[in-house]
């Protein structure tokens, strides 16, 4: 008798221990083949290993199962099928691109799990998701949130350095990525022409034009940069491919035209862009600089491990999101006290960084359709002696802007 | 005899088998299958007008027509999902109808160039429609075909599949086999033959391309959207053209054979190598290329027939 009850108690501890054991699965799906996604996971297995050295999440490590959506719709519907179906995963993470999330959306809805997005800035991903989805949350601000934002920047840096801000020229690729940004300018220029909108104060003069990237083959921008300097702007904005950035710049010189704000705007930048002594004094959007671990202990924090883990540098800020991502769902899971959907869906809500890898709190507010949505704005950095400087929000400024924009002689 | 028996059975197996398989596959695989027989239905559609002599670069303008087409008919004017692909089919037929008496006088690389040189031409022009096309910033449906009933969806597919590669069988097997490998061979040996060389490249040329506005008009109602950038894409021009090749061109079950091969190779160096997988994918393509020139089809047809040869003797 006593024999059996030592048995059934052994076996108890030990099934305790093996259920203990069991990972909480996670499931990412993002574009590994691009830097954005590489960096991103990379940002997300050192999260993962950082959570899991400290004893995991309610006793259990986490494991991260990540799927390559090769930047193809139906590549990334498939993965989800698979993580959902196959590895049987308790909650999705990552992204990148709107055009593959489109895809996903239908099964993400058909699966309805914990879903942290950390891509697709496109608000037709939001519209297509609903309002009704209450297991979705999205970190990455939407298109018209970051538009919005460079509209509150400029008026807060115009006021800051009592400078002057209203004509704007925008230079965009003739593609999706470029017209679609010439949309938005459009718009903000509607509403700043009745005073309204976040513009409203920088946006007195508004000229957009197109040109070919060179990555689509074209490449010479004389004719709309000629445009821009005899409309004299005070910001000239840039919306183009990373292929752009050395011979825009190159070419600006060329004509001599110098604006007093010189913006490139486009979705990633050349490797060492920084190190090219034309890249001196340009502006740039973006989330995240190495700069901010001056100011940022979390960014700080993130910038040390990542480079102790892989032996280099991220390059950009999908991977300060890539490691929030798995941080963001691990304390709500951790708050929530179980896996159970109402309970994390719950938790996450009430989640709330005061600091993060990308320097900037975090906090879940409703956007246009979503009722979840985390970071809102970009911010304005400026490339000063081969480094990201941060200058908007001017309370995470690492330097000061250099105004008004000339070359490096 | 026994043979076409045993035929008949096969035949009627593999069917049962695609036809149950959501019954008994989970979703990861049916979405698998799914851009695979997608991917077969280009495949044959671009090699049945190969046979002809013409070299096609046009099918993912015609997709992309297609899927606009599809999408717009049910998102602006409020038409059924499933009447759409018809519509995009006819839209597209007309297209390539009209298309035919300019570019079919055209042979060779100019032909080609032509075909590809239309598909960025449609792209241009859907981005600079944005009232009605939504331009660059493509467009969205927010209820997809069969309310995204996957099953149905994968019989819808596998419809389109099936009727794809009976429509090049029957060209296989039908005088139209002759009139257009003749013309491919040599078309001023064909002409002198009585044979009609532009009426024959004009119904392949259109039947191929509605195929082709269709697969993208599924496509689009499949995932309820439809950007420039994915509807245009030419990812799917070369992955069809690399499935046909490896293959074996100038037969539908090459195709058939080459789809299945390389959609179930990339899927399972994706899932066994996410980083580099594609460097993998590509060096299987050049290699079968280089070392089966015929396709893994054509190759075992010729051995096939050696054997058979061999023990005739």
């Amino acid at each position: 008798m006593k024999r059996s009850a030592v048995l059934v108690v052994c076996l108890a501890v030990l099934f305790s221990v093996v259920f203990a054991a069991e990972p909480i699965k996670i499931g990412a799906v993002s574009p590994l083949g691009d830097i954005t996604g590489k960096e991103s996971t990379r940002a997300m297995q050192l999260a993962v290993k950082e959570i899991n050295d400290a004893g995991g999440v309610l006793g259990r490590p986490l494991q991260l199962i990540i799927m390559d959506d090769e930047m193809k719709p139906a590549s990334g519907a498939a993965a989800i099928d698979k993580l959902a179906t196959v590895d049987k995963v308790d909650f999705f993470v990552g992204g990148m691109g709107s055009g593959v999330h489109l895809a996903e959306i239908p099964a993400l809805k058909k699966y309805q799990k914990v879903t942290v997005w950390i891509g697709a800035a496109d608000h037709n991903c939001e519209n297509a998701v609903g309002a009704d989805a209450d297991w979705y949350f999205h970190l990455h601000p939407w298109d018209y949130q970051q538009g919005e934002g460079y509209g509150i920047a400029w008026t807060e840096i115009a006021k800051a350095y009592n400078i002057k801000i209203e004509k704007v020229f925008l230079a965009y690729e003739e593609g999706a990525f470029g017209t679609g940004s010439y949309t938005s300018y459009v718009d903000f220029f509607n509403q700043a022409k009745k005073g309204q909108g976040s513009w409203a104060a920088v946006m007195k003069q508004f000229v957009g034009a197109s040109f070919k990237s060179a990555s689509l083959g074209g490449g010479d921008y004389r004719a709309i940069l000629n445009q821009a300097k005899s409309f004299n702007p005070d910001l000239f904005v840039w919306a183009g491919y990373d292929a752009d950035a050395v011979p825009i710049v190159a070419q600006a010189k060329e004509v001599n035209f110098t604006p007093k704000l010189f913006v490139g705007a486009p979705p990633g930048w050349p490797a060492n862009y920084g190190k090219n002594p034309l890249a001196e004094n340009v502006i740039l959007y973006g989330m995240w600089s190495p700069t901010l671990s001056d100011v940022s202990p979390a960014a700080k924090h993130f910038f040390d491990a990542y480079v102790k883990m892989y032996g280099e540098e991220p390059t950009g800020y999908f991977a300060p999101l890539g490691y929030i991502n798995i941080y963001f769902l691990a304390e709500g899971i951790k708050k929530a006290g179980s896996l159970d959907k109402n309970a994390v869906i719950k938790a996450l809500e009430k989640v709330e960084f005061k600091d993060t890898a990308l320097g900037e709190p975090l906090k879940i507010t409703p956007s246009k359709v979503v009722k979840h949505q985390g970071f809102k704005y970009q911010k304005i950095l400026q490339w000063q002696n081969g480094k990201q400087q941060v200058i908007w929000p001017l309370d995470l400024a690492t330097a000061k802007l250099v105004y008004p924009f000339s070359f490096k002689k | 005899m026994k043979n076409r028996t045993g035929l008949i059975i096969a035949v009627v197996g593999v069917l049962s088998v695609m036809i149950s398989l959501p019954y008994y596959s989970g979703a990861y695989f049916l979405s698998v299958t799914m851009t695979i027989l997608l991917n077969m239905t280009l495949a044959v559609s671009w090699d049945m007008m190969l046979r002809t002599g013409q070299l096609s670069f046009g099918i993912a303008g015609f997709f992309g027509i297609g899927s606009y087409v599809s999408i717009v008919a049910v998102s602006n004017f409020g038409v059924n999902n499933v009447v759409s692909i018809f519509l995009a089919a006819a839209f597209v037929a007309v297209i390539a109808l009209a298309l035919a008496f300019a570019i079919l006088k055209l042979r060779g690389i100019y032909f080609a160039i032509t075909t590809l040189a239309l598909t960025m031409v449609f792209s241009v022009t859907i981005r600079n429609m944005p009232t009605l096309t939504g331009g660059s910033g493509g467009k969205v449906l927010y209820n997809t075909i069969f309310n995204g009933d996957t099953t149905k969806i994968y019989w819808l597919i596998l419809t389109m599949a099936l009727f794809t590669i009976l429509l090049s069988i029957v060209f296989e097997k039908t005088r139209v086999h002759y009139a257009i490998s003749s013309i491919r061979n040599d078309e001023v040996v064909a002409k002198s033959s009585g044979i009609n060389v532009f009426k024959y490249l004009t119904v392949l040329f259109v039947i191929t391309a509605m195929i082709q506005g269709v697969a993208g008009a599924i496509y689009t109602q499949q995932y309820g959207f439809a950007y420039p950038e994915t509807a245009f894409s030419l990812d799917f021009l070369m992955l069809p053209m690399a499935m046909a090749l490896v293959g074996g061109i100038y037969s539908t079950w090459g195709s058939v054979i080459g789809s299945v091969v390389l959609g179930l190779v990339a899927e399972y160096l994706r899932l066994v190598m996410p980083h580099g997988s594609k460097i993998i994918y590509g060096i299987i393509v050049i290699l079968i290329i280089l070392f089966l020139p015929k396709g893994i089809y054509g190759t075992l047809e010729s051995k096939l027939r050696t054997t058979r040869n061999g023990a005739r003797k």
